[in-house]
C-alpha cells in the first residue's frame, strides 16, 4: 500500500496556474435560484488575506451531487482568488437539500495544508440542528459557519483564520 | 499542535513557526471532526475538453525555447489503496531557470524569460499517469529568515476524485543541499514522508539527447468514493 504524499503550501505565486476562466461562476446541469456569495478573509492580526485561493463544492438545486460538466467546466465547483482587499465573490445556484450549504477549501501562503470549512445559507437556528455540528452544540462559534443574507439573493460570509471570531475549520 | 488529527506525521501542522507566514494564518481553535466519510464522496468531474493538447508542455509557449535544463517529469497518481486516479486534473507552476516566477508579486532580482510562463495542466490517463515537459526551476531567495533560499521545486495541485483527496504539494529534486534548511520541506514531521516529495532521476523517462527524465508519483488520501466512469 503506497503512503500519502504530504501537503505543502500553495505559496504566493499560484495565480496564473490556478486561474480558471469561469471559476467564479459555478455551473450546474439545472440552474436554480441564482445567488451571490461574497466575503473577506482575515488573518490573526485582522489584516486581509490578499493571496488566498477559495474553492467551493456544493449540491445541485435538486439536492444531488453534481456529476457532469458543461462548456469545459465541472459542475458544482467554484474557484476564485482573493483580491488585494482579501475579498472574494462567487455566483452560483442555491444548493438543494434540507440545510443548504457550500463546502469551502482555502489555500494560501502560510497554510501548509488546506483549510476546510463550510458556509450554511440557512438561518442559524436551523444550522444548530445539524447533527454534523453536534460537537459545537451551544457554542457561539457555530455562527462563523452561517452566511448573512444581504438583500434578496446575496449572502455575506467573512472568514477569520485565527483569533477573535475564528472560523470553525474541519479536521482533514 | 491542535491539528494532528491524522496522527501519521505526514501532513505539516498549521502552525510551524520556522515558516513565518504560518504565525498569523494558522487556526488556534481545535478543528471540528466531521462524521467519517463526510468528505469522501465523489467530487468535481473535470471534462476532457478542459485540458488542451500541449498544455502539459511548458517549453513551447514562446517564440523560442526557454533557457534552462530541459526535463520531463512523469509519474502516477494513486490513492492509498494503490488504485490509479483516472482522468484526474494535475496543475503545475514553477520558477524559471533563474529562480524567477512570471508573477507580478515576485520581486527577486533575477531575469524573466520571455519564453517561459511556468504553468501547465494535464489529465491523468487510464492508468493514472501524467507527464509534463519543462525546464528545471532555479532556486531563489525569500524573506523568511536571513539567507533563506527555497530549494528547486515544482508546485503540484491535484483535484482528486473526492473532496478528501484535494492536495497541493511541491516536488523537490534529489541531492539538493537547500532541503536541509527549508522550513516548508521540513514542516513535514515524518522524514520518510518528506522524502516522498523528492523525485527520482529516471533517465529513460526523458527524451534521449534532449531532456532529463524525473519520476514523481503522488499518493492521495482515501478514498472510499467509487471511481467514476468517464
Amino acid at each position: 500500500m503506497p503512503a500519502r504524499t504530504p501537503s505543502q503550501t500553495v505559496g504566493p505565486f499560484f495565480h496564473e496556474a490556478l486561474r480558471w476562466k469561469d471559476g467564479a461562476r459555478v455551473s450546474l446541469a439545472t440552474a436554480g435560484r441564482h445567488i451571490v456569495l461574497t466575503g473577506t478573509l482575515f488573518d490573526g492580526a485582522g489584516a486581509p488575506v490578499a493571496d488566498a485561493l477559495v474553492e467551493t463544492w456544493q449540491l445541485g438545486p435538486d439536492g444531488q451531487a453534481p456529476r457532469g460538466a458543461t462548456a469545459g467546466q465541472p459542475h458544482g465547483f467554484g474557484r476564485v482568488q482573493t483580491g488585494q482587499d482579501g475579498a472574494f465573490r462567487i455566483e452560483t445556484s442555491m444548493p438543494g437539500g434540507a440545510l443548504p450549504c457550500i463546502e469551502v477549501t482555502l489555500l494560501a501562503r502560510g497554510l501548509l495544508k488546506a483549510l476546510r470549512t463550510r458556509v450554511y445559507l440557512a438561518p442559524e437556528t436551523e444550522v444548530r440542528g445539524d447533527p454534523q455540528l453536534q460537537a459545537l452544540q451551544g457554542s457561539p462559534r457555530i455562527a462563523t459557519l452561517v452566511a448573512r443574507a444581504q438583500g434578496a439573493d446575496e449572502f455575506r460570509w467573512d472568514v477569520r483564520l485565527q483569533g477573535d471570531g475564528e472560523t470553525v475549520f474541519f479536521a482533514p | 499542535m491542535n491539528d494532528m488529527t491524522r496522527p501519521d506525521g505526514i501532513d505539516p501542522p498549521y502552525l510551524y513557526t520556522d515558516y513565518r507566514s504560518t504565525r498569523l494564518r494558522a487556526p488556534r481553535e481545535p478543528l471540528l471532526a466531521l462524521p467519517q466519510g463526510a468528505l469522501d464522496r465523489p467530487g468535481p468531474l473535470v471534462p476532457a475538453g478542459f485540458v488542451r493538447d500541449g498544455d502539459n508542455d511548458l517549453t513551447t509557449r514562446g517564440r523560442a525555447a526557454p533557457l534552462g535544463e530541459k526535463m520531463v517529469v512523469s509519474g502516477r497518481l494513486l490513492d492509498e489503496a494503490g488504485r490509479p486516479l483516472r482522468r484526474s486534473l494535475v496543475e503545475v507552476w514553477q520558477a524559471n531557470a533563474s529562480g524567477r516566477y512570471a508573477h507580478p508579486g515576485d520581486q527577486h532580482d533575477a531575469p524573466l524569460d520571455p519564453n517561459f510562463v511556468g504553468t501547465g495542466r494535464t489529465l491523468t490517463d487510464d492508468d493514472g499517469w501524467y507527464r509534463f515537459v519543462t525546464i528545471k526551476p532555479g532556486a531563489y531567495p525569500w524573506q523568511n529568515h536571513a539567507f533563506a533560499w527555497r530549494p528547486q521545486h515544482i508546485h503540484f495541485s491535484l483535484l482528486g476524485n473526492a473532496p478528501v483527496q484535494r492536495l497541493v504539494t511541491q516536488m523537490y529534486f534529489p541531492g539538493d543541499p537547500l532541503l536541509a534548511i527549508d522550513p516548508v520541506y521540513n514542516s513535514v514531521p515524518d522524514v520518510k514522508a518528506r522524502e516522498r516529495m523528492v523525485c527520482s532521476l529516471a533517465l529513460e523517462t526523458g527524451i534521449e539527447g534532449i531532456a532529463l527524465g524525473y519520476r514523481f508519483d503522488i499518493v492521495l488520501a482515501g478514498a472510499q468514493a467509487t471511481p467514476r466512469e468517464p
